[in-house]
């Protein structure tokens, strides 16, 4: 609740309260499954650690890869991957098959307030399984909280929280992730 | 690549220092890499208007960077359980990030050590984490 105080008005914190209890009411509710684009695949996987410098030989060598238990002929994903292979892309859809509703459905009401930055702030990761070549991963979120109003370096604005369960094609789970974006009106743009 | 060994770990043990060097081109293609094409990862002026200076590394790379300073120390035998990051100063082109990292405790149940991995940059802390990986 905000509390009448730093100028705001009446109406100026009843719309705002109206506006907390609005994102308080997507606590919990779950969507999904969120699809891949692509399953699991080595090129993919190589295009990430070109990038990212990871000479690790269990991402390229099916034989190294052996060793920690991926089927024959497949590689291992960098296990920090996990996330990336749900995503989007540039279409900024998921493919058919998914969950059409947002996968974090507390963003276009941000935006519609005018919170329209956002930046992830923390992101922690289990991994229960490797996850291969071949594997075809889908994720299930929900929201587990939304903080009050924060004001913070870069703006005023939300911590958001979402859990992710991640499961490959024999609908077991190989992870899940906890991760919180700050969704804020910046205090101003840099010119 | 040489593999370390659970036996050979000591609590307090601290890893190889690694310096990433921070260029617009590895924020966009890590990026990319990472299927994320939010524009504060590739166009400086949607960066700009939305308050920051530049471009900023995102957090699928942070994350992708602390799962690989930890493996490039285990050998491709380590396992990683788990990754869990806290961001703060964001990694901006020209800059250079230093990762170090350290054994916290050991726990022979599962042959798994718990690491803290901090990346700093010219304004501070860009990264702590915390990673728990299983050695043979």
């Amino acid at each position: 609740m905000i509390q009448k105080s730093n100028g705001l008005s009446d109406v100026e914190c009843q719309e705002i309260n109206l506006f907390e209890q609005e994102l308080q009411s997507y606590i919990g509710s779950e969507s999904g499954p969120f699809l891949s684009w692509d399953r699991v695949n080595r090129a993919m996987i190589r295009h990430w650690c070109e990038a990212m410098g990871d000479a690790n030989p269990a991402y390229y060598h099916a034989d190294a890869a052996a060793q920690l238990g991926a089927p024959q002929n497949a590689v291992v994903a960098p296990p920090t991957m996990m996330q990336s292979w749900t995503m989007t892309g540039f279409s900024g859809e998921h493919p058919p098959g998914s969950d059409t509703r947002e996968s974090m459905p507390v963003m276009p009401i941000f935006d519609r307030q005018g919170y329209l930055a956002v930046v992830a702030t923390n992101c922690e990761q289990e991994y229960l399984q490797p996850i291969c070549e071949g594997d075809d991963i889908n994720g299930r979120s929900s929201i587990e909280s939304v903080s009050s109003q924060k004001t913070t370096g870069l703006g005023v604005g939300y911590f958001v929280t979402q859990l992710t369960e991640f499961r490959n094609q024999r609908d077991e789970v190989v992870g899940n992730m906890r991760f919180r974006i700050l969704k804020y009106k910046p205090h101003s743009a840099v010119s | 690549m040489t593999n370390i060994t659970y036996r050979a770990v000591q609590v307090g043990d601290q890893l190889p220092k690694l310096a990433v060097d921070i260029t617009a081109k590895l924020i966009t293609a890590t990026a990319i890499a990472s299927r994320d094409y939010q524009n504060v990862h590739h166009d400086q002026d949607a960066a700009r208007a939305l308050g920051s200076p530049n471009i900023f590394m995102n957090i699928l790379t942070t994350n992708g960077f602390v799962g690989r300073y930890v493996t490039d120390w285990t050998g491709a035998l380590g396992v990683l359980k788990k990754v869990a990051i806290k961001l703060g100063a964001p990694n901006y082109p020209g800059d250079t990030m230093q990762m170090s990292g350290e054994v916290v405790a050991k726990n022979d149940v599962d042959q798994s050590v718990e690491l803290k991995v901090i990346g700093t940059n010219d304004i501070g802390h860009h990264v702590v984490g915390e990673v728990v990986v299983v050695l043979p």
